[in-house]
């Protein structure tokens, strides 16, 4: 009887589970009808669970659009804060946030807010979801690279001015694809 | 040879911890003005933990000296403070007649370093634009507040109405928590039209205090910035620097022990952490100060 080493043992008992792991899934795939439905299934829940949160956020933050509607962004800023003691850190908050203080011209509080709901949630730069905001975030990526840079390059010890550029930068690179 | 070292070491012990102690006492003792914004004791709770982690940080010990508004000019000016926490219009004021520099500034709420003035009416009191005021009565904050007196004196000349002449009449409300009386005297109907600063409306919603739709905002000023960190223009440019970078990378889980009790630095003063400002950011306060014939820009 030869003798095998403990290592030896792990590497032929990894060599067969991967050929196990293999074999199963050249077996499963392909025609069996079960795999399909199953795949279906989780689609159907994902978008089910995807259109469900859209209609909750909407009905949930009606009143701070309809306040936004109405020219009153000071009262919807309250509207937030009232919320908020519900749906504490919820990203939908900081979107709508980050809007309206862009409106108002704050746009280093506006660039904060956008970065604190995309490092919750990447649903906001899908290009196909209801809940999109890549376009908003884009102007105001632009209207950052326009104001903000400059003004940093002109004060380069300024550190407050330079993690705004920071901020900026992070929105510029989840436009560009990149992840968190 | 054993023997006479054994009795050397005491020696040394004493030695090395006198050094030590020597050291201790020459640290630096330098004073923070804090201006007050209700009472001595509230300020002293709020700052006290601030002043120990500069301590810390900065090698100075720093004492905590509440500071009322009106005595706050004489005392820098009288050279007694190396550092001053004041609201913006008091820094412009300390800037312009005893050089003040500025250091950095609190944040706090939804604008940062910045908040606004707002005339506000209770809602459904028929009182629904800045021109229904006319007549009216209106409860001002303290005439030294930039978004409490100064935003909404301002607001009001720029539409056309004269506080002075146009109003039923106008009040300043006495003592403590002035902002938040002027709130809730709109909302008792005591007053028709209060100027109540953004940053306490949002304070008072996040808490429960009030509604977002109890009031009409009636006119909102820009925003500007609030509360200031300054310094006396001879303080030694070593020991500011490392003020402001430790009041810029002060975070909200930095603690200090204070009585025996681990305190959060952020949280006990009520901001959300410092930001460094330009001087020209508080250029809107002082044109706001020019219109409406404030000090330090006063005329007769």
């Amino acid at each position: 009887m030869p003798k095998f080493s403990q290592t030896s043992l792990l590497w032929l008992l990894m060599v067969v589970a991967t050929a196990a792991m293999a074999a199963l899934l050249v077996t499963a795939s392909g025609d069996d009808p079960r795999w399909r439905t199953a795949g279906l299934d989780k689609a159907v829940e994902r978008e089910l669970a995807f259109q469900a949160r859209a209609a909750f956020l909407q009905k949930v933050y009606a009143p701070v659009e309809a306040l936004l509607a109405a020219g009153q962004a000071q009262t919807a800023l309250l509207k937030l804060d009232e919320l908020e003691r519900s749906f504490s850190g919820d990203p939908h908050g900081f979107i709508l946030r980050g809007e309206i203080l862009r409106d108002l011209g704050v746009l280093d509080r506006a660039i904060a807010n956008y970065v604190r709901a995309l490092k919750l949630s990447g649903d906001y730069l899908e290009e196909a979801s209801p809940l999109s905001r890549r376009t908003e975030i884009r102007h105001l990526v632009d209207q950052g690279l326009r104001e903000l840079v400059p003004r940093a390059r002109s004060n380069p010890d300024n550190r407050s001015l330079a993690a705004t550029v920071g901020e900026l930068h992070y929105l510029q690179s989840r436009l560009a694809g990149g992840c968190e | 040879m054993k023997r006479l070292l054994l009795l050397l070491l005491p020696v040394v012990a004493v030695a090395v911890f006198s050094a030590g102690c020597d050291r201790i006492k020459e640290r630096p003792v330098l004073r923070i003005g804090y201006m007050n914004c209700n009472n001595e004791r509230e300020t002293m709770e709020r700052f006290a933990p601030l002043s120990r982690y500069l301590s810390e940080q900065v090698g100075v010990t720093f004492e905590t000296i509440p500071v009322d508004t009106h005595e706050f000019e004489e005392r820098f000016r009288a050279g007694e403070f190396a550092l001053t926490h004041t609201n913006s219009l008091l820094y412009i004021l300390l800037k312009e007649d005893a050089g003040l520099k500025l250091v950095a500034a609190d944040k706090r709420g939804h604008y940062g370093s910045r908040t606004a003035g707002t005339l506000i009416a209770r809602k459904g009191s028929g009182i629904e634009t800045l021109e229904d005021i006319r007549g009216k009565r209106l409860v001002f904050g303290p005439m030294m507040a930039p978004t409490g007196y100064l935003a909404q004196y301002d607001l009001m000349l720029q539409a056309g109405i004269d506080p002075e002449r146009d109003l039923g009449y106008y009040a300043i409300p006495a003592g403590s928590f002035k902002h938040e009386k002027l709130i809730y005297g709109v909302y008792f109907g005591d007053f028709d039209v209060a100027a109540a600063p953004a940053l306490d409306l949002e304070e008072m919603t996040r808490e429960g205090k009030i509604a977002a739709d109890d009031f009409v905002i009636l006119a909102q000023s820009q925003i500007v910035p609030y509360c200031t960190f300054g310094a006396a223009p001879d303080l030694d440019p070593v020991i500011f620097a490392k003020v402001r970078q430790a009041l810029l990378e002060l975070t909200p889980t930095d603690t200090v022990e204070i009585d025996g009790e681990r305190v959060k630095v952020l949280k006990a003063a009520w901001v959300d952490g410092f930001e460094e400002l330009l001087d020209s950011d508080y250029d809107p306060i002082r044109e706001m100060a020019r219109r409406v014939n404030m000090p330090p820009y006063q005329t007769y």
